[in-house]
């Protein structure tokens, strides 16, 4: 491993989930660090924080909400959680809590590497202020509010652009129904999920090549939206990218 | 003093006899002015017949009385005296006298007989519901609840019904009229757990003065729990009447419940309760516990799915691949037990939500991907469906239940077409494969729980949750699963029909744009 992995901290009691993601996370260039418990991974964060932390929400000594807010209280480092499946409310929670995403256990590996770089590029994105956010055929350059397919120019609609704005400062991640639509349309309107669907129908329309198989916006069930990236970059290059 | 007692009681009847005679009077002086009736005491027969057959006896002899002292000071002479009452007027009030009495008899016979038929008729009724409700209980709190309201309608005093095995009333969905005093609940815990002192109840005095009685309803029969009764006030004359009537009521009701062998209903449905319960356990135990090695499995299979030694080598990566996809099925399969457990035991509680249809469908193909590998799938989706008002979970669920079966179905290569469309009041929305269908027959036992096609058993794997899970999903928000086939071999459409709800869509979409 070169210094310029980036380190990830793997919190599951379960030794042999730990030991799949430190295979599964070594052969993406990760540095890997592992803690079996929510007060050792603590610890470790805070001697020595990682570029990222995967948590696993059953832990023996915390609950998952607990360990988010906690870690969440002094940094800013993205945070995957990993979560059972049929409890869409408390994935809800967690990421409102502050976690970057969650995938479902149990999951495949690359799709835990997919999240893990998002959240990697989010923090990249929003410490350089990045103006231009790619997404397959899908431009959106914020300097100059201006969104295009293809190099064309997609005429939106002031909520339109507002919410692909959102997307995009979390792109690759998932975001909530709820902070889209406290951000979109004010606190006001936070229960409101139709106008969400409505209005991602029009932009999907705009943006999409065919709206009913969207590949750009992405609907999370039950949780809400995510803007896909394009293809899977490796654990070092998006390290660099930090780093410059 | 019974005689007493019963004499105030009739006090307001024999005011409203007195008035009757009054209102007589006032009419007959009237009627003076212009008319001279001859036999104008006999008028009085009126109020005096009247009060007779509405209150009784007593009041109509008042009526007779007040009927003749009115004639005499109205109507004879020397007028307004009561002076020298004559024969006729003795001999009118000894008549008025016997009329009353008579009439007064006669009446309370008959009002006495109206009013036991009324009861017999009510409490005919109650059994009747009463057999009813437990026919159709299926567990004991049910039971328990039919025998309270059946009791309290026998009673008519405010009464709280404890199941036998809990210290807790039992539950009729309306936990005010539940509570009792401490000090009651204390006596109903003693006799519960067998340490009463009488058979035939116990007198409770609470911090208000009232009197409870707590008593197991059967002395014999102790599965029927302990009931306690709300007597009234502890200075009540009438306290030992009441008590007297309802230990007759009780007597009798736990006749009933012997007759009716309310003991063996109740004992057949806790162990029915108790064997559901350890079923679902064990069910929800078990896949939890095959959950937690099977992420370590997949996760594995997909760290050596990619990596560069294994796919290098076409044959371990065919081997990675298998371990992943079947783990994946694995997954499923247990994922589907879960949801049977969660539809047997009715904890499936949708949380609906404005959705687009066409979210729904590519996430079911997303998870199923790995499923449909060897298929092509087409879909087609009309893009200006109004939204639907459903839960996602469930929606998705079940769709992926019916791409599994088309997928199972049906050979490699061959076409799974979905389809989304609007049906006049119904969102449409069909799975159609060129697979294996289903015969008439067959099609009698689809969704059934369990249920396999025997063309299938010995060479498609699965255990017959599929359809049965998807259609109780569909009907829990508020839709419904239909499926057609050509016959055997010629392939199936499963699909899933939702109401629209086509006003509430359109002011919707006008807000949004705001």
């Amino acid at each position: 491993m070169t210094s310029d992995s980036p380190v990830v901290l793997v919190v599951d009691d379960e030794i042999q989930i730990r030991r799949f993601l430190r295979a599964g996370f070594e052969l993406d260039g990760f540095t890997v660090e592992e803690a079996e418990n929510g007060n050792n991974a603590i610890r470790k964060a805070t001697l020595s924080p990682p570029d990222l932390i995967i948590v696993d929400l059953g832990l023996p000594d915390m609950d998952g909400s607990e360990i988010v807010q906690r870690l969440r209280a002094w940094s800013g480092v993205p945070l995957i959680v990993l979560s059972v499946r049929s409890n869409e409310a408390e994935k809800v929670r967690l990421l409102q809590a502050g976690a970057d995403d969650y995938v479902v256990k149990p999951f495949g590996m690359a799709e835990l590497l997919a999240r893990a770089h998002a959240a990697l590029r989010r923090r990249v994105t929003t410490s350089a202020g990045e103006p231009i956010i790619k997404s397959g055929r899908l431009t959106i350059d914020f300097g100059a509010r201006l969104v295009t397919i293809d190099g064309e120019r997609v005429p939106l609609t002031p909520k339109e652009y507002r919410l692909l704005q959102v997307l995009a400062q979390h792109a690759g991640n998932v975001v909530t129904h709820q902070h889209l639509l406290k951000e979109v349309w004010g606190t006001p309107h936070v229960d409101d999920v139709h106008y969400l669907r409505i209005v991602v129908r029009k932009l999907r329309q705009k943006i999409e090549a065919d709206a009913t198989k969207p590949q750009i916006l992405l609907t999370e069930l039950g949780i809400g939206y995510r803007l896909a990236t394009g293809a899977p970059e490796t654990a070092g290059a998006a390290k660099q990218a930090a780093d410059s | 003093m019974p005689n007493l007692t019963r004499l105030r009681a009739e006090l307001p009847n024999i005011g409203w006899a007195l008035v009757l005679v009054a209102a007589m009077t006032a009419v007959m002086l009237i009627v003076n002015q212009y008319v001279q009736p001859t036999n104008r005491s006999s008028i009085y027969l009126i109020p005096v017949l009247a009060a007779a057959a509405r209150w009784g006896v007593i009041p109509a002899v008042a009526a007779a009385v007040a009927s003749i002292l009115a004639s005499v000071f109205f109507f004879y002479e020397p007028v307004y005296s009561f002076k020298v009452p004559q024969t006729p007027q003795l001999v009118n009030l000894a008549l008025f006298i016997v009329i009353a009495l008579v009439t007064g008899r006669l009446t309370a016979v008959l009002r006495e007989q109206a009013d036991r038929a009324r009861r017999r008729e009510n409490e005919v009724r109650d059994l009747y519901a009463f057999s009813r409700r437990l026919g159709l209980a299926r567990a004991d709190e049910d039971i328990y609840a039919a025998i309270q309201e059946h009791l309290s309608s026998l009673i008519q005093r405010r009464s709280v019904l404890f199941e036998s095995d809990s210290a807790s009333p039992v539950d009729t969905g309306r936990p005010e009229e539940r509570l009792v005093p401490e000090a009651v609940h204390s006596e109903v815990t003693k006799h519960l757990e067998g340490e009463a002192t009488s058979d035939t109840g116990t007198i409770v005095k609470d911090n208000s003065n009232n009197v409870w009685l707590v008593r197991h309803v059967a002395p014999n029969t102790k599965e029927f729990g302990v009931i306690a009764i709300d007597l009234g006030d502890a200075a009540s004359r009438e306290l030992a009447d009441v008590r007297g009537r309802v230990d007759g009521v009780m007597a009798d009701a736990a006749a009933t419940l012997d007759r009716m062998d309310v003991a063996r209903v109740i004992d057949e449905a806790r162990m029915r309760a108790e064997t559901e319960v350890l079923r679902e356990a064990l069910i929800g135990s078990v896949s939890h516990e095959l959950r937690t090695p099977l992420a370590s499995i997949l996760g594995s299979a997909t760290v050596l799915c990619n990596a560069a030694p294994v796919t290098g080598d076409e044959r371990l990566a065919a081997l990675a691949n298998v371990i992943r996809d079947e783990a994946e099925r694995l997954n499923s399969d247990i994922q589907n037990l879960l949801d049977a457990t969660r539809i047997s035991s009715q904890s499936v509680k949708p949380l609906r939500q404005w959705y687009d249809l066409a979210d729904l469908v590519n996430s079911a193909l997303v998870r199923r991907d790995w499923r449909l590998a060897d298929h092509v799938v087409a879909m087609d989706v009309a893009n200006d469906l109004p939204l639907i008002y459903v839960d996602p979970v469930l929606m998705e669920q079940a769709l992926v239940q019916i791409i599994d079966n088309a997928a199972k179905y049906s050979p490699a290569g061959s076409k799974i077409l979905v389809t989304a469309r609007r049906e006049g009041n119904e969102i449409v929305l069909a799975v159609t494969d060129q697979g294996t269908g289903f015969t008439e027959e067959e099609r009698e036992h689809l969704g059934e729980r369990f249920f396999r096609g025997a063309r299938h058993l010995s060479n498609t794997p699965g255990s017959g949750l599929g359809l049965w899970i998807a259609k109780a999903f569909v009907n829990a928000c508020d839709g419904q699963v239909s499926a057609t086939s050509r016959g055997a071999h010629r392939g199936a459409t499963v699909s899933i029909h939702l109401p629209v709800a086509d006003e509430a869509i359109l002011q919707l979409e006008r807000a949004a744009d705001d």
